[in-house]
């Protein structure tokens, strides 16, 4: 903290120093910075479009997400098979029912691809947002108190963090939505249980899974944050506005938190696909949504089995995957350049 | 430093004993049973299998039992049978023989209501060595691949390595493992011939799992460097080290690259023990006779003591692990002080 | 360990396994590699009186023989290890002569061979009538709690009483009479009684080994069996391997193996197709994922064979709880499952459209032949007319006014898909909305037993083969396995009567008549589909169909 003149030039201080215009400069600025960076710009925009498809499934699909057409089953359009060689036609000795009326094929039960992979936006969306919600929310409070104040609240967060931790998340998940579909399976009228089931059926089985991700997933953004913090906690600008007087909760959410942000969207990006995957993990060992509620974690865990055969039915809901990971990772990269101070000037 | 590692050791049991008493309380309150089946057992079975495996018993009762199997050393008399003594880790011979044989036995994780013929701590001697090596390798391919990857694409940032670093690691994150996985085996083992499609029969047969499960972890090493290297990149030290006139090389290895590696370590430390305990996708994908498969099909049938025994094996991996990643932080980062 | 001997071993069989594929068939051992799918990753166990699941039965039928023994081509009883049984007036006691050339063996890897079991003295070993008690008396133990001890208990005089722990050993009987002589008498005259006697339940095991090994005595280097094959390597979690018992003697009905070793490699069944067209296994079950591409493949499909199973696959309703109690509604929903659609679109491997519960093949139950118009068959006209007797019993005025129904099932395999099939058939046929609650199996499994779901996926394998197994020990009113509450005093006099008639037309007849009240009169349950097996096996190995759902390993041969 002897170094004051060091850290003079360091955003943190700068802010400080403009009380008044602190909050506006620092996001004018950011959202500035988001705009100009492409690759994310495409990513907002990428998950925009998803979040409208969502929206409008029943406008965008072509068929009922449900319909089975069973004679169609495992149908493919022509192109498919031309993409896909050991596709083979009937007609060509092959095994593949040809009909373009299916715009990506049809699944196992004769139902329209395109329409699920469209409803499945929905689920998987809402899983790829509620998970990582409750874990940033949980795990930073719990990251930044700890690292920050460090001593015995540190110690004991840090076992509380050790003991939800070393349950093998998937095994816990399963425990919980057992226990939780079960105890709320015939709960009587008017009771919050009974309201609580009848939530989960309404959401195709959804709202276990999101309690269940989401109580299971902060401990390891704690363990990050505090991380970060511990890291970030000596440094001479943190130490200069303490000197200057300023409150804990200001130290730690106006100046610690963003400067430790960048890595904790990142970090929490790259978990979406783990969400998505526990869904389709889930959906493997028989905990999944609800049928005929379609997502793509299911949708890609039902596909798999029958990946040499069919591989457009597990492929197009993973690309669809894909697509939505590209770009929650290159508007979280996007979000990180923005929000960190330091990177200011830089690009 | 002595003091700190004595204490955290010490909070290592109680965090064991709490998670020993959360999850047997916790899987005891599932329903479904060991013994239910598509073909129901009839009552009067049931209840013999129960009275077996002491299922009849208080649940407090049963849980000090268990805890006492793996705690408590204890000196017992009678023949001793391979399996009398294999259900021990320790089991020591003290004197005598045939019925009057006295044998010191200690720490016993239980049965498998699932097999007659093997224990918890069988199912530990002979899968975990397998899920540990595999798990090893996977670690050292995400981190091989990983670090260098992130290295680059953050000294290049904004460049053609950048973006195709970045591609190919979003690339590992983006499909999952229950693609992947039959993809690379239904390619490599059965249309090319390269690699055997299933098994575990020698080190061949670990190339595709350990690349399918380290390239999935290569991505997120890769991906978390770069943000971390970045950000490091832009701090005030490292700013003076270059204002100094250090070469860029030094630079970046004594102080940007070290101190980047804290959230790679704080990741490590949590993927370590989830890799060495096993897999169950990649496993079963690969028919490789590891851990992994015991943490789910235990769940699913409801194998109390498997549960158990993987839960606690699973919870000691990681008490460890996160001991040692504390420890790194020091190395890594002198600034860092536990009180 | 363990490892490196099996690894050769592998080698070996895989080599040898190119080498039988291709030209030259000078070789001296015939492996085949084929594979069962483990939910639990290994085998659970291969001792006889803890076994329950088929993949251990099956290695348990090649191992250890039974007094008696159902043929796996045909269903058929035939003797086991007894030459011949003799069967009382009153058809209650049954005294079973046992072969004295049937020795004891271990497979010993020092020399690795096959070698007979000498006792102290150093006399080879028979398996006599003591190892048959020992073993049925062991299976039926309390303290072994063997999970299918309960099958064999009616049949058995004192066994039930010994079971439950009120009784004594000494009064199950189930006796020695002299070292090849065993007679069991049984408290009812049933014609399927010798069959029974068979089950693995009751199989002779090795004594000396079991209070040797303890539980661990199924390991090779403690076990002693007496099959055609012999034990010589249990991987776990990764495979098993028999080998020839060349001193096995060969009977009429269980011939010396022809193939010198067989391993069973425990593989999910993509992985085990994956191996199938790598070319390193020779016999697989197909996915059923894959059958529409195997059938369309040149070569595949030459080597693709549906067998059968003596299985049923049904939807079982709460007889005992509202709606489902109404007779009509039932039927109504039985009525209007296209079976045949949903054989060849979704289950798409052959399965039979069920008509009724007992599969036919088992012993006495009424065949496609016998029977062809018995049973419920897909009748949209049927369907709606009985909806609409069910509105009028219930005092509905339409569908939208019936309570809400659900259709539970266990979320594994291809359950969903066949339920989401049923689904929307009863929507369209009916215009019922069933809403359907995927469950995770155990809790599935539990909550059936406790108290069934209103509308459920269930399904039913043979123990014994006879149509008894079916309809009295399942759906008899007072039977523990009554799930659906069927209770029908006709039926139950019928199923009553057909136990103890020892003609098997006669007997027929009456199931057929069972059957008509159940699945036509009174819907106790909708039967879906009878099973299959699919499986693909190499051109070289030459494979009789297995009808029972378990092979006979020791009647397959390769040839060059």
């Amino acid at each position: 903290m002897a170094v004051l003149e060091q850290s003079g030039n360091t955003p943190g201080m700068v802010v400080q120093l403009n009380e008044k215009r602190k909050g506006e400069s620092l996001w004018v600025e950011s959202w500035r910075r988001l705009r100009r960076n492409k690759a994310a710009v495409v990513g907002g925009i990428i998950i925009l479009l998803n979040l409208l498809v969502s929206i409008f499934a029943p406008v965008i699909a072509l068929k009922p997400y449900d319909k089975q057409v069973l004679v169609d089953n495992n149908a493919a359009p022509e192109w498919v098979t031309k993409v896909f060689p050991n596709m083979k036609p009937r007609e060509e000795g092959g095994y593949v029912t040809v009909n373009n009326s299916y715009p990506l094929g049809a699944d196992q039960l004769g139902r329209d691809m395109f329409s699920r992979i469209v409803y499945g936006t929905r689920v998987s969306l809402t899983v790829a947002f509620v998970g990582p919600l409750v874990s940033i929310l949980i795990g930073t409070t719990v990251g930044l108190i700890a690292g920050y104040f460090g001593g015995i609240l540190d110690n004991l967060l840090m076992r509380l963090v050790e003991i939800m931790y070393a349950f093998p998340t998937l095994l816990f998940i399963i425990l919980l939505m057992t226990f939780f579909r079960t105890s709320f399976a015939n709960p009587e009228a008017g009771t919050l249980a009974y309201t609580l089931g009848q939530i989960d059926l309404a959401s195709g089985g959804m709202l276990f899974i999101f309690i269940g991700i989401g109580l299971t997933s902060w401990m390891q953004m704690a363990r990050l944050v505090r991380g970060q913090v511990l890291s970030v906690r000596e440094q001479e600008y943190i130490e200069a506005a303490h000197a200057m007087g300023a409150q804990t909760g200001r130290v730690m959410f106006g100046h610690i938190l963003p400067n430790i942000l960048g890595p904790l969207i990142v970090a929490e990006t790259l978990t979406i696909p783990t969400y998505i995957s526990y869904e389709a993990f889930l959906s493997f060992i028989g905990l999944g949504v609800n049928p005929p509620t379609p997502s793509w974690g299911s949708m890609i865990a039902e596909g798999s089995r029958t990946i040499s055969s069919y591989p457009n039915q597990a492929i197009f809901p993973a690309l669809a995957l894909f697509l939505i990971m590209f770009a929650f990772n290159f508007l979280g990269d996007g979000l990180r350049d923005a929000l960190d101070p330091r990177m200011r000037g830089v690009d | 430093m002595g003091k700190f590692i004595t204490r955290r050791i010490l909070w290592m049991f109680l965090v064991l004993f709490v998670i020993s008493l959360i999850t047997f309380f916790l899987m005891r309150n599932v329903p479904g049973g060991p013994f239910a089946r598509e073909k129901p057992l009839p009552e009067a079975t049931v209840k013999l299998l129960n009275e077996k495996y002491n299922l009849d018993a208080p649940v407090v009762e049963q849980y000090l039992d268990y805890i006492g199997d793996i705690v408590l050393p204890r000196i017992t008399t009678g023949k001793l049978t391979p399996s009398s003594a294999e259900d021990y880790l320790v089991s020591i011979p003290l004197s005598g023989s045939g019925e009057d044989q006295k044998t010191l036995q200690w720490i016993n994780f239980g049965p498998t209501y699932k097999s007659r013929s093997r224990s918890v701590n069988d199912i530990f001697r002979e899968n975990l060595p397998v899920s540990f090596q595999l798990g090893v390798a996977a670690l050292t391919i995400a981190l091989a691949i990983g670090v260098p990857l992130g290295t680059i694409a953050a000294l290049k940032r904004n460049t053609i390595y950048d973006y195709i670093g970045m591609g190919t690691a979003i690339l590992g994150v983006s499909f999952p493992v229950i693609i992947t996985a039959p993809v690379l085996q239904y390619l490599f083992g059965v249309q090319w011939g390269l690699v055997p499609v299933t098994g575990w029969e020698g080190p061949q047969y670990a190339i595709l799992p350990a690349f399918a499960l380290g390239f999935v972890n290569a991505a997120l090493i890769a991906r978390l460097t770069r943000a971390s290297l970045l950000q490091v990149l832009n701090e005030d030290y490292i700013r003076t080290a270059r204002a100094k006139g250090l070469t860029e090389r030094s630079v970046i290895v004594a102080h940007a690259l070290r101190n980047s590696l804290i959230p790679v370590v704080t990741i490590l430390g949590p993927l370590f023990a989830a890799l060495v305990t096993g897999t169950f996708v990649v496993e079963t994908i690969f028919g490789i006779p590891g851990m992994g498969r015991y943490f789910v099909t235990s769940i699913t049938g409801r194998d109390y003591p498997v549960i158990m025994g993987t839960i606690l094996l699973y919870a000691f991996f990681l008490v460890v692990m996160n001991l040692l990643v504390d420890l790194a932080y020091m190395w890594i980062d002198p600034r860092i002080r536990f009180d | 360990m363990k490892r490196p001997g099996f690894t050769l071993l592998l080698v070996c069989a895989l080599m040898l396994t190119l080498v039988v594929g291709g030209v030259s068939a000078q070789e001296a051992t015939k492996t085949v590699v084929t594979g069962l799918h483990m939910v639990g990753g290994d085998i659970p166990t291969i001792d006889p009186h803890a076994a329950e699941t088929s993949a251990s039965i099956e290695i348990i039928n090649q191992i250890f023989i039974g007094l008696t023994n159902q043929d796996a081509t045909t269903a058929n009883m035939e003797m086991g290890i007894a030459e011949s049984m003799d069967v009382s007036e009153d058809g209650k006691v049954f005294t079973f002569k046992l072969r004295q050339d049937i020795p004891w063996v271990r497979y010993n890897p020092e020399t690795g061979a096959v070698e007979q079991v000498t006792d102290e003295a150093g006399n080879v070993r028979y398996v006599n009538a003591y190892d048959s008690v020992y073993g049925a008396l062991r299976g039926l133990a309390p303290e072994t709690a063997s999970p299918y001890s309960y099958v064999p208990l009616p049949y058995i005089v004192g066994a039930a009483e010994f079971n439950s722990g009120e009784g004594s050993a000494e009064d199950v009987m189930f006796k020695a009479l002299d070292d090849y002589t065993v007679q069991i008498t049984s408290p009812d005259a049933a014609s399927f009684a010798a069959s029974i006697y068979g089950l693995w339940v009751l199989r002779a095991v090795p004594q000396w080994a079991i209070e040797a090994g303890g539980d661990s005595w199924t390991e090779v280097e403690y076990i002693n069996t007496f099959g055609p094959y012999a034990l010589k390597e249990w991987a776990h979690d990764e495979s098993i391997t028999l080998i020839k018992n060349p001193f096995w003697p060969g009977t009429d009905a269980i011939p010396q193996a022809k193939i010198d070793e067989v391993v069973f490699r425990f593989l999910d069944p993509q992985q085990q197709f994956a191996e199938y067209l790598a070319g390193t296994m020779d016999a697989i079950q197909v996915p059923l994922e894959e059958i529409e591409r195997v059938k369309a493949d040149a070569t595949l499909s030459q080597e693709y064979i549906v067998g059968n199973q003596p299985c049923t696959y049904y939807i079982g309703f709460d007889n005992t709880e509202a709606p489902m109690d109404n007779a009509h509604l039932r039927l109504a929903l039985s009525y209007a499952i296209d079976r045949q659609s949903l054989v060849d679109n979704v289950t798409r491997g052959g399965q039979i459209p069920a008509q009724w519960f007992s599969r036919p093949g088992l012993a006495s139950a009424p065949t496609l032949e016998t029977h062809p118009d018995l049973g419920v068959k897909f009748n949209l006209e049927r369907a709606q007319a009985e909806l609409a007797m069910a509105l009028e019993d219930l005092g509905l005025a339409s569908v939208s006014e019936l309570p809400a129904l659900s259709l539970a099932y266990n979320d594994s395999s291809n359950h969903g898909q066949i339920m989401q099939a049923i689904q929307q058939m009863w929507t369209e046929n009916l215009g019922i909305t069933v809403t359907l609650t995927a469950m995770e199996p155990s809790t599935y499994f539990a909550s059936i037993s406790e108290d069934a779901p209103i509308i459920y996926r269930a399904g039913w394998c043979q123990d014994y083969s006879d149509a008894n197994n079916f309809l009295y020990d399942v759906l008899y009113s007072k039977s523990s396995q009554n799930d659906a509450g069927w209770n029908n005093a006709d039926y139950d006099a019928l199923v009553e009567q057909a136990r103890l008639e020892s003609d098997p037309e006669i007997r027929r007849d009456l199931y057929a008549q069972a059957e008509d009240i159940l699945v036509n009169q009174g819907g106790g349950i909708a039967p879906i589909y009878w099973y299959t097996i699919n499986f693909l096996v190499k051109p070289n190995v030459e494979y009789p169909p297995s009808v029972t759902g378990n092979e006979a390993y020791f009647e397959w041969d390769i040839t060059g």
